[in-house]
């Protein structure tokens, strides 16, 4: 308070009250910049390749990944008795070479060698006999591969990010005016730190800005909701700043390193063995070595240095459950992923962590039918699942305590019901605008910091705020899955997918257990409670999240543009096909029926390929 | 990897079921939000538990509590302070359904919008303290309750309770003379109803039993039922219906109850309302219980004379008073200024207007029309017998002077017989309701 009314006098509280109405709308306004951005990019498809059945009817390959059958749900479907309804998969890989697996019973061959387990390489006119069928596999000529690049770097229609940006720091600004005027517990170094927040992105924004990156839509979201969480452990915990933001510091780090990862797509699957080892080895650690806190088991300290094991699992689970299509299909391969989730989801129960099992569980339904498709599968899981709940409910009472009180808060608000009947009343306490940060009592209820975390922004910040946050992680859901259609690789959208699951689990679980909607289980807000592990895992998953960007200079997927396209004159080429290939296909074609026997074919490598549009 | 984009759309399943929970929040929030900012954990509008903002007056702005973050307190009157004390509440909220309780949400100011980070609230009752004096002080330290609403309106002008006390004081608990002084009689406790239960059992007999009008009914002073006696209050020979209620005859009613049965009679209480709790400002009354299922004649023969298992709570019986003075149908109370209830129709309007011409026809061949002078009075007296041999007085009717539509009940604990000792305190706070 001293230090604001030295700034400005008697006008300090005026100015306090003013900035807690004009916060929760920057919050809005912060979102709203952020999806328009992400969701008004047109996607076009892109053409990687063509495959040239006899007759000479072409089929583009529109992904990096690639499933040839019968089935209408394949990429290229072609419909002959002799093939099967998932035949083979095309893969490219980073370089631009191409690999052939064969998924079917049925047989496939390039250039007459047979296809075995480990798949074969495909080069531009090699002849590809899918059952009885044989098609031409054509790459890219280089026209093709500039074109395709020029059409990528058109300029895009990104709302500005520094102007996004620069709300954001004044919203960061306004908080720290708040916490120094109601919270008399916020001192200058709180302050301070709100500015090393505002410096830290802006010093990100800058390192990217330079390289030439332009879309930033996720980290923003990130950090604002960082900035919210910085906010709540300000109001918390003042004294812990500084170890708030080395966590944040450490999470964007960690999400820079795994967004530099993943451009190799060879060696992010190369370390799926290794991170799965390393995530039961974690969980195993974490049985062993932890200490029970509010019920669950799952903190581990070494060295004087506290951290959740289970935090640092959820990536590692991502990373090692998603999988690149050739092994999608695989039954061998789903068996030994649910088992693994099984490990996972059985480990963390025996800690007591009830909340992350189930955050762990949604996420593996969502993996998992993503990878198998099968709703048979995922039937099986959550039968299992829901005798694995049953031996949890009638082993650990606190859990059935947990569901007794469901639904009753308010009538033990001594006991049982103590924190939520807080939680709400503080929530509808603070209204759309919110008391002002700092400006709270919920904040010191157990918990309330972290598993509470919606009630204390609601209280603080008001509902528009709290709001915008819940809108914040639905808008990265949207955004993974718009990006999917176009996905290159299987592995960034059910990476994607699985990261994002997990963000919004954890928000219902930590939003609706604390407003009694569904039974509390004690699970963290994404980026917004406070403490170090979960905001870190945070910013990595948000990794995998920004792996499924495939926008121009937006993109950790894809590689800066020069090495990309060896270096070809991009300026001077023409389009080859501006709207050429895109409209041909699809399901509503029904497949490609050859129409001549293998005798009739046409193998002119110079064929134009627009006969078919 | 068509198939595999196709299934991404699993993940926004789950965005759908946040959204659905964010609207089940969106939607509780709207409803009970009020209920969870004046929760008393709520540290932004309680100080130390009570509540540090707001003010409740009566109808005409008299200050009858307030409170602030420095300091709280109630009405400047001692008379005022004790006779509206059910009313208004206290501030550590003992009586629970006091206005300082049931409408917290509006003294600590909450709305949607704002939550409560503005300014505290004003709660205006409907009731006239003044009028609560005046009723508190006619109960004379008896235990009780008087109860008067404009039954046009629904507005809810006297409402009082004894025993009461002085909030600034306190009292002393291991003194049992204020044994349920939290209580607010009016809608919080049931009591026998004796002889006002028969414009019950009358309701019932007028549209169940056809020649009602044309029986007459012999009181020999007591009555037999299964070798079971049914006493009354006096000899009053042969009588037709009208005259059995202005004596309020004990045989009279014994063989309409008999007649009617004692699942007809429960009936006819439940759809009047006094078996039923009810919604008054969203504070929930108590209910009543008439019932002798199961039970003998004589049993029955006395439910349908207010006696036996009846209880009803004041609360109930003023609503059915105002629904006989309107034509069957109930204005709802409202204990908010200016704030009117809901209308429902429990009764026939022939079935009304027969009673309320017997409720007049009691006074004027019985009670006496000079006791009440300048209101058109229609009344039921009721002296319910106590199992340790006293009784409970009560009078309930309602006025018809056109410009004071006003139903009351007034019931005096142990007080002894209804026309003697309830029937004067209904005309002192009537005279004053309507002539001021």
């Amino acid at each position: 308070m001293e230090l604001t009314e030295l700034l400005f006098g008697e006008y300090a509280g005026l100015l306090a009250n003013v900035s807690r109405y004009i916060a929760p709308l920057l919050a809005l306004l912060i979102v709203v910049r952020c999806v328009r951005s992400m969701l008004r990019e047109r996607y076009e498809p892109e053409t990687w390749a063509y495959l040239y059945l006899p007759g000479e009817v072409m089929v583009p390959l529109r992904h990096w990944e690639c499933i040839v059958g019968k089935a209408k749900s394949t990429d290229a479907c072609i419909t002959h008795d002799s093939i099967d309804k998932l035949h083979a998969c095309l893969i490219r890989d980073a370089a631009g070479g191409w690999t052939v697996y064969n998924l079917g019973r049925g047989e496939t061959q390039v250039n007459g060698r047979t296809v075995a387990e480990g798949g074969l390489p495909l080069a531009d006119a090699d002849v590809l006999t899918l059952g009885d069928v044989p098609a031409r596999f054509v790459d890219l000529t280089e026209e093709e591969r500039a074109s395709l690049l020029k059409y990528r770097h058109r300029p895009g229609r990104l709302v500005r990010p520094a102007g996004t940006l620069l709300l954001l720091t004044v919203f960061q600004l306004l908080l720290a005016l708040q916490q120094l005027t109601y919270n008399p517990d916020a001192d200058l170094l709180c302050a301070m730190g709100f500015a090393a927040l505002a410096v830290l992105q802006w010093v990100y924004f800058a390192v990217l800005r330079t390289s030439g990156q332009r879309g930033f839509e996720p980290e923003l979201l990130a950090f604002f909701l960082s900035t919210v969480g910085f906010s709540v452990a300000v109001s918390s915990v003042p004294g812990a700043v500084l170890k708030q933001l080395v966590f944040l510091a450490a999470g964007v780090g960690l999400f820079l390193f795994f967004g530099i990862w993943m451009r190799d797509l060879r060696r992010m699957k190369s370390m799926r063995l290794p991170a799965l080892v390393a995530a039961l080895v974690f969980l195993a650690l974490n049985l062993v070595l932890a200490r029970v806190t509010y019920g669950a088991q799952n903190w581990v300290e070494i060295g004087g240095f506290t951290f959740q094991p289970s935090e640092f699992v959820k990536i590692l689970y991502i990373y090692a459950g998603a999988a690149t299509l050739d092994r999608l299909f695989v039954n061998r391969n789903l068996f030994f992923f649910i088992g693994f989730s099984a490990a996972c989801v059985g480990a963390l129960a025996l800690m007591n962590d009830f909340g992350t099992a189930l955050v762990f569980f949604v996420t593996f339904l969502v993996i998992s039918f993503m990878r198998s498709g099968s709703f048979a599968t995922v039937f099986l899981a959550i039968s299992a699942a829901a005798l694995g709940v049953f031996l949890v409910l009638t082993v650990k009472p606190y859990v059935i305590a947990r569901f007794a009180t469901w639904g009753h808060v308010w009538e033990d608000v001594y006991n049982k019901g103590y924190q939520q009947a807080r939680a709400m009343s503080a929530a509808a306490s603070g209204g759309f605008f919110g008391h002002g940060a700092g400006n709270g009592w919920f904040v010191d209820i157990v918990a309330a910091d972290t598993d509470m975390v919606f009630g204390v922004v609601c209280e603080e910040l008001g509902l528009i705020t709290g709001l915008s946050c819940v809108a914040s992680i639905l808008a990265l859901a949207a955004f993974v899955v718009r990006n999917a259609s176009s996905g290159r690789s299987s592995y960034f959208v059910i990476a994607a997918c699985g990261a994002v699951t997990m963000m919004m689990t954890q928000l219902a679980l930590n939003v609706f257990g604390t407003m009694d909607i569904l039974p509390f289980t004690g699970v963290t807000f994404p980026f917004v409670s406070r403490g170090g592990s979960s905001l870190i895992s945070c910013w990595a998953l948000l990794a995998f999240i920004k792996g499924s960007d495939l926008r121009a200079n937006a993109s950790f997927a894809v590689k800066r543009p020069e090495k990309f396209s060896g270096g070809a004159g991009v300026e001077e080429v023409p389009d080859a096909f501006p709207d050429g290939p895109y409209d041909i296909g699809g399901p509503d074609t029904g497949g490609y029926v050859p129409t001549d026997g293998p005798d009739g074919i046409d193998w002119q490598r110079e064929d134009p390929p627009e006969a078919t549009r | 990897m068509k198939k595999v984009t196709s299934r991404a759309f699993a993940a926004l399943l789950l965005a759908g079921l946040i959204l659905l929970g964010m609207a089940v929040y969106l939607i509780r929030l709207v409803r009970d939000g009020g209920d969870w900012a004046s929760f008393y954990a709520n540290d932004s509008v309680y100080t130390n538990g009570v509540i540090d903002r707001g003010t409740v007056t009566d109808r005409n702005g008299v200050l009858l509590a307030f409170s602030g973050r420095e300091a709280f307190g109630y009405a400047e009157d001692y008379s005022v302070r004790v006779s509206c004390l059910h009313v208004v509440g206290d501030m550590s909220g003992s009586i629970g359904t006091g206005a300082l309780t049931a409408f917290r949400s509006k003294l600590v100011g909450y709305s949607l919008l704002t939550g409560t980070t503005g300014s505290g609230g004003t709660v205006r009752l409907s009731i006239d303290s003044a009028l609560n004096v005046t009723a508190y002080n006619a109960l004379a330290g008896r235990n009780g309750t008087v109860l008067v609403y404009d039954y046009e309106t629904g507005q809810i002008l006297c409402m009082t309770s004894s025993v009461s006390y002085d909030p600034n004081v306190g009292f002393d608990v291991s003194d049992s003379t204020y044994d349920g002084a939290f209580i607010n009689r009016a809608i919080s406790s049931s009591f026998v109803p004796g002889s006002v239960f028969k414009l019950v059992t009358l309701a019932a007999a007028i549209e169940n039993i056809p020649d009602l009008w044309s029986q007459t009914f012999t009181c020999q002073g007591t009555y037999d039922v299964d070798g079971k006696t049914i006493t009354c209050t006096g000899v009053h020979g042969s009588l037709t219906v009208e005259e059995a209620l202005a004596h309020s005859c004990n045989c009279a009613f014994a063989q309409i109850a008999l007649q009617l049965g004692g699942d007809l009679i429960a009936e006819y209480a439940e759809k009047y309302g006094l078996t039923e709790t009810h919604d008054l400002n969203g504070i929930e009354t108590a209910a009543g219980s008439v019932d002798s299922a199961g039970s003998d004649r004589a049993n029955v023969a006395w439910e349908g004379i207010g006696q036996y298992n009846d209880l009803v709570v004041p609360y109930s019986l003023l609503r059915l008073m105002g629904a006989i003075a309107n034509g069957g149908v109930v204005k709802e109370p409202s204990l908010l200024y200016g704030k009117s209830g809901g209308t429902e129709r429990i009764m026939s309007q022939s079935t009304a207007e027969a009673l309320s011409d017997m409720m007049s026809y009691n006074v004027e061949y019985n009670y006496g029309a000079g006791n009440y002078p300048g209101l058109e009075m229609h009344a039921k007296t009721g002296t319910a017998e106590f199992g340790d041999g006293t009784s409970h007085a009560w009078f309930a009717g309602f006025i018809t002077n056109p410009d004071a539509p006003l139903a009351f009940v007034v019931l005096v604990e142990h007080g002894g017989g209804g026309y003697a000792v309830a029937s004067p305190i209904a005309n002192t706070v009537l005279q004053q309701a309507v002539f001021g």
